[in-house]
């Protein structure tokens, strides 16, 4: 029953050309793929079975802010099943809303197909490394920080600190090697991204934001103006 | 020219008023003058026949009618006013006119004059004389030589002779010769004709003074040299002339009763000769009142006097058209001019005739002042009224205008600066609640600003829309093209797919580079205000510029000590990143980009300079506006004139301002950043 074993990813666009494409990228991964036009019928679709993953654009149809409302339905369905926004709106306010929503990711429009369908791989493994029991050879430790990159958890002092699957690989490129200045290009190569130099820099603020509620005295990213960010111990 | 000028010029026609005003006087003027002159001529006319019907008040010998002739030793005798004294001098006679020189044939110069008043005859005799010889004792007036002067006389009695001279000069008295019993000529006084011999250096003079009862219609005159055989004059014995011709007695007291105040009478003979004079041309009332007031405008108003005679001054004549025509027969009348000051004056003259025959004229002169007079105060009051309303109509003029100036200057300058330095519009405009053309003006540019901002607040938000917009299509090719190389391709369709993928991957960075201005707004709404020390982070971001821009030269200065400012670190590396940029771009290759931070009073100065061309004047203020680009992209970046625009709007968000300016020495472009010190 191989068709039993495909992992089932919903794709909510209201955009059919992307919308086929991103399901023929995502086909030829080996994914079985369900397409949704609006948020209606994807959610009769979804009350009838959940897929394994849900990649879900913003604005649905005539509904601008229809994706966060399905998010939200989502969500209140099932806890753990996977959800990237991928959209054309790139406002920070946007990312902040679909993240808080629960969300595991969040991405623009540029990013390439390839970089789609590694982010969704990373997503399953990190599922499929939670049912696993622990293996300590993945888990990055520095100082109060611990990684664990097969699970893609990350915990300050014990507590876990809930990050995008981008900004998880942001903290991940800089604590494998402290005290390296990684430019920006260098963090969108880690976090398979194409980004230009504010969203970096609000990712960067929004993980610093995320560590600094588990330990306001957080200071471990540092700035190097006009080169990048390191982290320090 | 300014509107306030144009309108005073305009004003300035409003002195149309006083300039018919004074035509109106002068066509007045010149009726109230031909009146005068039919009314002075009427006046003359009157004189004239009174005059003819009593001719032997007038005329001193009626029945003359022969011509004078002074070539002929005619003489005419001036009235005098006052007795003269016997000193050789004639200033007292006060005769204007000189002496009548005496015909000669051998060059001796005499000058003769005669006067008369009070039942005497004056005669002045002037003789130039380098050498005076004497009369010498008991004289033989017809052998002897000496200076002397002969005079005949037609008296009642017959013709009598006299001569003068003397051995003294000083008081003489005339003598005549008588023979006496022995048959010898001899000379006797005669005391009651007496005379004074004045020797002076050119000569002599003698004035003479005779009983009128001595004199008759005839007198000759003659002077002799005492050596040589120089005379001039006329011997007793020549038939013709020697007439003398005197002002008529009584006649002047006659012509007194004719006249009124203000004119003057003249009685002239058939030679022009003035017979009897009364009155005078200037008013003695009028004459007061018009120096206490001087009509200056009078200059304005006054006829044109340029081509009229000036008045004949002879003492002892009249002349002038006037005259020769009422002489011939004809009364008429003339406008003359009288002395220095150029008075106008009416002369009108009307002949005498009696019998038929033309005795003489009467002549009438009148000042004209009586009409200036009139015409002066029925005008002051006209002239003086336009000149007020004139004055009037001026200054409002001028003060509407400058009101209507000061308004199209605030509607100016406001339109000058409403478009900010920063590219903000103004919309409200000053005067546009006005309901004239001037606030129908200022509505228009109300209008027309509103349309402007509407166009710039499109053109502001064209570029994250359209970097927007177009992000989904573009999303559409580059995702199909993803696609299709995971099909499995042949080379030369790889190849084609590598150019589609590098034609969307610069669609994709114009895209953002349009969207940049809309990020950097929407982030600086996101930022957090922290303090940081802007001199390390100029420090790290100048190192990695240097790793950045390898070609280009970096010179940093920097305060010893942190400079805290408040505000979005990653913001102001932003600022600095597009500065920076800009300034390699237009730095020539091997030329330097200085940064220099400074603290000047309150505030950081960030100052980043490069060699580079130098901004055109008029740029300046525009720089930093949205959408604004000047250079001709020869580059592959596009440029979209959001650069400095990003500038300005980290600066402002950081409490700050952005300049650019040219170095003073011209050697390169200074962009500033002001920003509050903490």
């Amino acid at each position: 029953m191989i068709q039993l074993m495909k992992k089932q990813i919903a794709i909510v666009e209201d955009e059919p050309a992307l919308r086929e494409n991103y399901a023929a990228a995502l086909a030829r991964h080996g994914y079985s793929i369900k397409t949704y036009g609006n948020r209606r019928t994807a959610m009769q679709a979804f009350s009838t079975r959940l897929p394994d993953l849900a990649i879900i654009d913003i604005s649905l149809e005539d509904e601008a802010e229809g994706g966060f409302d399905l998010c939200r339905d989502l969500r209140a369905l099932s806890a753990e099943l996977p959800i990237i926004f991928l959209t054309a709106r790139d406002s920070e306010l946007d990312a902040v809303s679909g993240l808080r929503l629960g969300a595991d990711d969040f991405l623009t429009k540029d990013v390439s197909l390839p970089h789609l369908a590694a982010r969704v791989a990373a997503l399953f493994r990190r599922i499929d490394a939670l049912r696993r029991p622990d293996n300590a050879a993945e888990i990055v430790r520095r100082g109060a920080l611990s990684i664990d990159g097969e699970k893609m958890q990350t915990t300050w002092n014990g507590t876990p600190v809930t990050l995008s699957l981008t900004e998880f690989w942001i903290v991940h490129a800089l604590a494998k090697n402290p005290g390296h200045v990684k430019n920006r290009q260098q963090l969108m190569d880690a976090a398979n991204v194409v980004l230009d130099d504010n969203t970096i820099t609000s990712h960067i603020k929004r993980v610093r934001r995320k560590f600094q509620q588990v330990d306001a005295a957080f200071d471990a990213i540092q700035t190097v103006y006009g080169m990048g960010y390191r982290w320090v111990e | 020219m300014s509107i306030r000028l144009q309108l005073l010029i305009v004003a300035l026609t409003t002195l149309v008023l006083p300039w018919a005003g004074c035509q109106y006087a002068k066509e007045l003027e010149t009726a109230l003058r031909s009146s005068q002159e039919q009314s002075l001529l009427a006046s003359a006319a009157t004189i004239a026949n009174a005059l003819s019907a009593q001719p032997q008040r007038v005329f001193h010998d009626p029945d003359d009618t022969q011509a004078f002739s002074a070539g002929a030793g005619d003489l005419y005798v001036y009235p005098l006013v006052t007795q003269p004294l016997l000193d050789g001098y004639r200033q007292d006679w006060d005769v204007p006119a000189e002496p009548t020189p005496l015909p000669t044939t051998t060059g001796y110069r005499a000058r003769l004059q005669a006067g008369s008043t009070e039942g005497f005859l004056y005669l002045f005799i002037e003789v130039a004389d380098s050498h005076f010889d004497a009369e010498p004792n008991n004289v033989q007036p017809d052998t002897d030589r000496f200076d002397r002067v002969n005079l005949a006389l037609d008296g009642p009695n017959g013709r009598e002779a006299y001569f003068f001279g003397t051995d003294a000069p000083g008081l003489i008295a005339a003598q005549s010769v008588v023979k006496g019993e022995d048959g010898v000529d001899r000379a006797v006084a005669e005391p009651r004709i007496q005379a004074f011999w004045l020797q002076t250096a050119a000569g002599y003079h003698l004035e003479a003074r005779i009983p009128l009862s001595f004199v008759g219609r005839h007198l000759w005159v003659e002077a002799l040299d005492g050596r040589g055989k120089g005379r001039a004059g006329f011997a007793a014995d020549s038939a013709a002339g020697g007439r003398l011709f005197f002002a008529t007695a009584g006649l002047d007291s006659l012509l007194e009763t004719f006249i009124g105040d203000g004119t003057r009478a003249t009685v002239i003979d058939a030679n022009a000769l003035k017979l009897g004079t009364a009155g005078t041309v200037v008013s003695k009332k009028r004459g007061e009142t018009e120096e206490s007031e001087p009509i200056w405008y009078r200059y304005f108003l006054g006829v044109d006097t340029s081509d009229m005679p000036m008045l004949s001054m002879s003492p002892d004549h009249l002349s002038g058209e006037s005259v020769s025509s009422a002489l011939n027969g004809h009364p008429h009348a003339q406008w003359v001019l009288r002395g220095s000051h150029r008075e106008l004056l009416l002369t009108a003259a009307a002949p005498i005739v009696i019998d038929g025959h033309l005795h003489g004229a009467v002549v009438l002169q009148q000042a004209a002042d009586q009409l200036l007079a009139l015409r002066d105060r029925a005008l002051s009051r006209l002239f003086n009224l336009t000149l007020i309303a004139t004055a009037a109509a001026v200054i409002t003029m001028f003060a509407f205008a400058t009101w209507l100036s000061l308004r199209i200057g605030r509607l100016r300058d406001a339109a000058d600066s409403a478009v900010g330095s920063d590219g903000r519009i103004q919309l409200s405009m000053p005067e546009s609640a006005s309901a004239d053309e001037i606030g129908a003006l200022s509505r228009g540019f109300e209008r027309l600003l509103a349309r402007l901002n509407e166009h710039a607040q499109y053109l502001r938000t064209l570029g994250g829309k359209l970097s927007h917009e177009l992000r989904t299509p573009l999303t559409i090719v580059r995702s199909s093209l993803d696609n299709l190389e995971s099909e499995g391709l042949r080379d030369d369709q790889r190849r084609y797919i590598t150019r589609a993928r590098e034609g969307t991957q610069r669609l994709q960075s114009i895209l953002s580079a349009l969207g940049a201005a809309a990020r950097v707004e929407e982030s600086i709404k996101q930022s957090d205000r922290v303090n940081f020390d802007l001199r390390e982070l100029l420090i790290s971001a100048l190192a990695a510029y240097r790793d950045g821009f390898p070609g280009t030269r970096f010179v940093l200065h920097t305060p010893e000590d942190p400079c805290f400012a408040r505000g979005a670190p990653d913001l102001m590396v932003q600022l600095l990143d597009k500065l920076i940029e800009n300034a390699v771009d237009f730095c020539p290759p091997d030329g330097t980009v200085t940064v220099r931070l400074e603290r000047v009073q309150a505030n950081y100065c960030l100052q980043i300079t490069n060699d580079g061309p130098l901004i055109p004047e008029a740029l300046m203020g525009r720089l930093f506006e949205s959408l604004f680009e000047q250079r001709q992209g020869d580059d592959d970046k596009p440029h979209f004139g959001l650069g400095l625009y990003i500038v300005r709007l980290i600066a402002e968000f950081h409490g700050g301002t952005a300049v650019a300016s040219n170095r003073d020495d011209g050697s390169g472009v200074v962009f500033s950043i002001m920003l509050p010190l903490i």
